[in-house]
């Protein structure tokens, strides 16, 4: 998360399941619209692997049972969602071409060490960039060959047609779907409970002194809904400790509300007592992300 | 039929007995008996397995005691979806109308969409669900359920299938 806030990359959470993505002009993303009936995964994914072979015949790509697009058998270069609705249906996958992999692996690496949960644990997969292996392969031949394959696979003769995604008269309500999308409420605010439990380094630059606290955190729908800090008493009093716990109680679990919340609070020090608590502030929102 | 009501209740969580019976006086078309209906007790064993009434996107509603409408997914319905490994579901209070979208189901499969049988409030949401999702492939028409809801419209569970028109409309798709 911090990672991408610097880098000011945009986070957004799609109805259709699965796993986080890496998104650049590097990374195609293709969506196939059936009907229910002919919702296919495996004839979409044979269109993706029999239009490489044709511009690359030398590329050793396959599609695995789990729906991932494998290059030498090891390189994931395509992963799958998809969502199915009462009579339609939408399949999309990732293709990686030409995508920032060092951009890629930092932010897709969680922040975060401490946490647990019941949910699905992330399986990380060793990427590669077709364009490692295939270095002539442009974009351009690419989508071409795609267009083809997909036009030969479905019986169809369709030109590419380039629409703007963000063409509001071409997709009424697009933007209100997209400020949904990215919406606290959508992206956080149904996450599932976790709990963060993790060592906080705590330091008082100005004495050289340190020490070590616990902190054990249980956020449920993006909310904190229980935080305890193990502070030694001889850091902070434990009245401090447990009135900063109570302050983060119901907010976000997200750095800058938690850093409004706290900087009310903080006004009521100074001192030694006062940057002590600056410290734990700091770590704690570096825990937040 | 009060004490049953009561009973039945209890075992989805005492909490949320005295919300239920305060909505279900302000919403629900069916009153309360004031006085226990001794007759009832005799036929309680057959409510707990009260009738499904099935649509044909594979949702099932069963009436409870108190009105309200308790909603799942068929047997049918999680065999094809296979193993279910999140549930969104929608917020205590969502208004829906018959065939309103209310949520998805995620699995191997896709995120697979979920309509309700009924036009009514959501007055609770399986919160078992969301540590334990498997609960939808393995207990679909016990506790697996997904969500109550209030019961605006009582007609509407006519035109539902039941369980013998269903099975046959299974039959017919299967083919």
């Amino acid at each position: 998360m911090p990672a991408m806030r610097r880098a000011m990359i945009p986070l957004a959470r799609r109805r259709s399941g699965g796993g986080t993505v890496y998104h650049d002009l590097g990374n195609l993303n293709l969506t196939f619209f059936a009907s229910k009936k002919a919702y296919d995964r495996q004839r979409n994914l044979k269109v993706v692997t029999e239009a490489l072979r044709r511009v690359c015949p030398e590329l050793d790509v396959q599609a695995t049972d789990r729906f991932d697009i494998l290059l030498k058998g090891h390189h994931k270069i395509s992963g799958t969602a998809s969502r199915l609705s009462r009579k339609s249906s939408y399949h999309h996958c990732t293709l990686l071409h030409s995508a920032d992999r060092s951009a890629l692996s930092s932010l897709l690496r969680p922040s975060c060490t401490g946490i647990q949960s019941n949910a699905t644990p992330s399986v990380p997969s060793p990427v590669a960039n077709l364009t490692d292996h295939a270095p002539s392969l442009q974009w351009e031949e690419l989508l071409e060959a795609l267009v083809q394959q997909y036009n030969s696979e479905f019986g169809l003769t369709s030109a590419l047609t380039p629409v703007s995604p963000s063409d509001e008269s071409l997709f009424p309500g697009v933007g209100n779907m997209e400020a949904e999308l990215r919406s606290w409420e959508w992206t956080f605010g149904k996450t599932p409970k976790f709990r963060v439990e993790t060592q906080l380094e705590l330091r008082d630059e100005q004495l050289a002194a340190g020490c070590s606290a616990y902190l054990h955190m249980e956020v449920k729908n993006g909310l904190v809904e229980s935080c305890r800090m193990d502070i030694p008493a001889n850091w902070l009093p434990l009245r401090l400790s447990s009135t900063l716990s109570e302050v983060l109680l119901g907010e976000r679990f997200c750095p800058h509300r938690a850093a409004a919340a706290l900087t009310v609070f903080l006004r009521s020090e100074s001192g030694q007592l006062h940057r002590r608590l600056c410290n734990l502030c700091e770590v704690l929102l570096a825990v937040m992300g | 039929m009060a004490a049953y009501g009561l009973f039945r209740s209890f075992s989805s969580g005492f909490s949320t007995v005295w919300p239920l019976l305060t909505r279900s006086a302000l919403f629900s078309p069916l009153r309360l008996a004031p006085t226990p209906y001794y007759g009832r007790t005799i036929a309680s064993s057959s409510r707990l397995s009260a009738a499904l009434k099935f649509t044909d996107k594979h949702e099932w509603v069963r009436v409870e005691d108190n009105g309200t409408g308790t909603v799942g997914i068929s047997n049918f319905a999680q065999e094809a979806l296979g193993d279910v490994v999140y549930c969104g579901l929608p917020e205590v209070g969502t208004q829906l109308a018959q065939q309103d979208e209310f949520g998805a189901l995620e699995s191997v499969k896709a995120a697979s969409e979920l309509y309700s049988p009924l036009t009514g409030e959501v007055v609770e949401v399986n919160t078992l669900l969301a540590d334990k999702p498997g609960l939808v492939n393995k207990s679909c028409y016990k506790d697996g359920w997904l969500m109550k809801m209030t019961i605006a419209n009582p007609a509407e569970l006519d035109a539902l299938m039941d369980e013998t028109a269903y099975e046959r409309y299974i039959r017919s798709i299967e083919d």
